[in-house]
């Protein structure tokens, strides 16, 4: 590991900084005078806490969409990451059939834009997929406590089909991602360690879980947090599906406000928290497993 | 002998039968299946009626709350109360919202529709509940000295307009030699308008009035009143005379008593809703 170097403001940071808020000054200026834009940021407040009926603290409509994207984007990097392991693993199995498998759905999830899969998952593969499983009438049978409670951990009844289409399109989609990243992670180790973890008479089974795989894994950590980050931004796609998420609910309020450029930017703000969070996490816990292999 | 050649005889005799029954069968299971199939039955069997939508002002919007309110809501919410179910309002694109009912995403749509031949052809409407007109809203430096129509049926004029809607059809029919520039939302069409980019946006009245109101410095009405009449209706999906005749039945009966034309004076001549706005 590097020593780290001590850092300290100097006059340089200072002129950058008075550059950089030079810049978004004049931005914000030209959108003012030359657009005739009149700011009006009164409403926003609102938008993420209000003031219910009974006086009590509601999430505004930006807020709930937040918390949408953060659910989405949870259940997608569950299923990504089996879905990539899975696939990753095919990819370096000993087995051509399966090497072929892997290979196949990576390439075509990795060579399609996500926009075009997420409505032909809707529009077809999600209603047959739906009909066969019977989700929706599964959910409408819930009892109203169960259905409320799915409504937090996924969707109310309604909208389950819609979701789960788009579930399984992203996870489909960051997996394929996330199985180059592991496959790259295992071929990564040097052959030293195949061959010795070989001479200790481990199956290979054994050596991949207990020898391969855990060093792989840190070399993996900072390309995964990369992915996830990614699936954070990419969750925005479903708004075109109208899942009720951080985009969509920002599209909402702009048709019924048409204060375009208020919506868009705390949005954008939105998503940076997010994905800022999700950076120092990954950071964290990159310096842990170093800590412990060190 | 005698004993196989009756036993044959009967056998034959009811073989017979059962043929010239079985259409007679087979039209009375047709009926009962079209019945049961019928978006109706579903609906009630269900006890949830799936109405597809997309936002428009005033026709649908969401307000403070997060829930959708404006003047489809209104007629979905008393066609879901006069069917005695509960009401669950699907958000679709406008730009798929056919294909959505096409794939059963839902059973029909109440969206300020308007009936249009090529529509007509994927799916049914039924008779008209309101009439709506298309009108126009330009910029005042770039449209200046426009006062009609064909002033703005120019090369060089941009005409800006929302994706699948009639006023895209209507911009196309009778502005032909103009360019239009599509977007996917309303509000995304007339920001392009006030940023000047584009000399009219064209929408369902009364919205290009309000926003000649709301942006009085920079828009303004060239001339007053619809270019196009058009009749909105509910649409169903083709093969369903049940919900057909369901929907016309409701529509004449409702309209009779004045609902429509009260509800319509709210959302489109009073701005008394604004206030729920979030």
């Amino acid at each position: 590991m590097h020593p780290q170097r001590t850092t300290s403001f100097t006059g340089l940071d200072a002129v950058l900084l008075l550059v950089l808020a030079g810049a978004a000054g004049w931005l914000a200026w030209r959108v003012t005078t030359v657009l005739g834009y009149d700011w009006d940021w009164s409403f926003l407040g609102r938008t993420i806490l209000r003031r219910s009926e009974d006086g009590s603290l509601a999430p505004g409509l930006l807020l709930k969409g937040f918390v949408a994207t953060l659910r989405l984007a949870a259940w997608t990097m569950l299923l990504a990451l089996a879905a990539g392991v899975a696939a990753g693993l095919c990819r370096v199995s000993r087995s051509l059939f399966l090497r072929l498998c892997a290979r196949t759905y990576v390439e075509t999830m990795r060579n399609t834009p996500p926009l075009v899969l997420v409505f032909l998952f809707y529009f077809f593969v999600g209603d047959w997929i739906m009909t066969a499983l019977g989700a929706q009438e599964l959910a409408y049978g819930l009892s109203e406590a169960w259905q409320e409670r799915l409504a937090w951990i996924m969707a109310p009844p309604g909208r389950l089909a819609a979701f789960l289409s788009a579930l399984t399109t992203l996870a489909l989609y960051e997996g394929a991602y996330i199985a180059e990243i592991v496959r790259s992670g295992v071929q990564s180790i040097e052959r030293g360690q195949w061959e010795a973890a070989y001479a200790l008479g481990l199956s290979r089974w054994q050596r991949m879980t207990r020898v391969i795989l855990p060093q792989a894994l840190r070399r993996m950590i900072p390309p995964l947090a990369g992915q996830f980050i990614s699936t954070i931004k990419d969750s925005s796609i479903v708004a075109v599906i109208s899942i009720p998420e951080l985009t969509f609910e920002g599209l909402e309020l702009m048709a019924a406000t048409y204060r375009t450029f208020e919506i868009w930017l705390t949005v954008l703000g939105l998503y940076l928290l997010a994905c800022l969070a999700c950076s120092l996490a990954a950071r964290r816990l990159e310096t842990r497993l170093a800590r412990r292999a060190a | 002998m005698r004993h196989i050649l009756s036993t044959a005889l009967l056998a034959l005799a009811c073989i017979a039968l059962l043929l010239c029954s079985a259409p007679l069968v087979q039209a009375a299971n047709l009926k009962q299946e079209l019945a049961s199939q019928s978006a109706i039955e579903q609906v009630l069997r269900r006890g949830v009626l799936r109405v597809g939508m997309s936002t428009f002002e005033p026709w649908a919007m969401k307000d403070k709350d997060g829930e959708f309110m404006g003047y489809e809501i209104d007629v979905a919410n008393r066609l879901a109360q006069d069917m005695g179910v509960k009401l669950e309002l699907v958000h679709t694109q406008w730009s798929g919202i056919i294909p959505a009912l096409l794939t059963g995403k839902f059973d029909m749509i109440i969206g300020g529709m308007s009936i249009r031949p090529d529509r007509a052809l994927k799916v049914n409407f039924s008779i008209p509940y309101n009439v709506t007109g298309m009108s126009l809203v330009a910029h005042r430096q770039k449209a200046q000295g426009f006062s009609k129509l064909q002033d703005f049926d120019k090369p060089g004029v941009v005409i800006a307009a929302r994706t699948g809607t009639s006023a895209a059809q209507a911009a196309q029919k009778y502005l032909p030699k103009a360019t239009l520039r599509l977007f996917d939302s309303e509000p995304q069409a007339l920001q392009e308008l006030l940023n000047g980019n584009a000399h009219a946006f064209v929408s369902t009245a009364p919205k290009p009035a309000f926003e000649a109101i709301a942006h009085k410095d920079k828009l303004f009405l060239p001339f007053s009143g619809t270019f196009t009449s058009e009749p909105n209706a509910i649409a169903v999906r083709k093969g369903d005379p049940d919900a057909l005749n369901y929907l016309d039945s409701w529509i004449r009966a409702v309209q009779a008593e004045g609902w429509f034309a009260e509800r319509y004076t709210y959302w489109f001549e009073t701005r008394d809703w604004a206030n729920r706005l979030p």
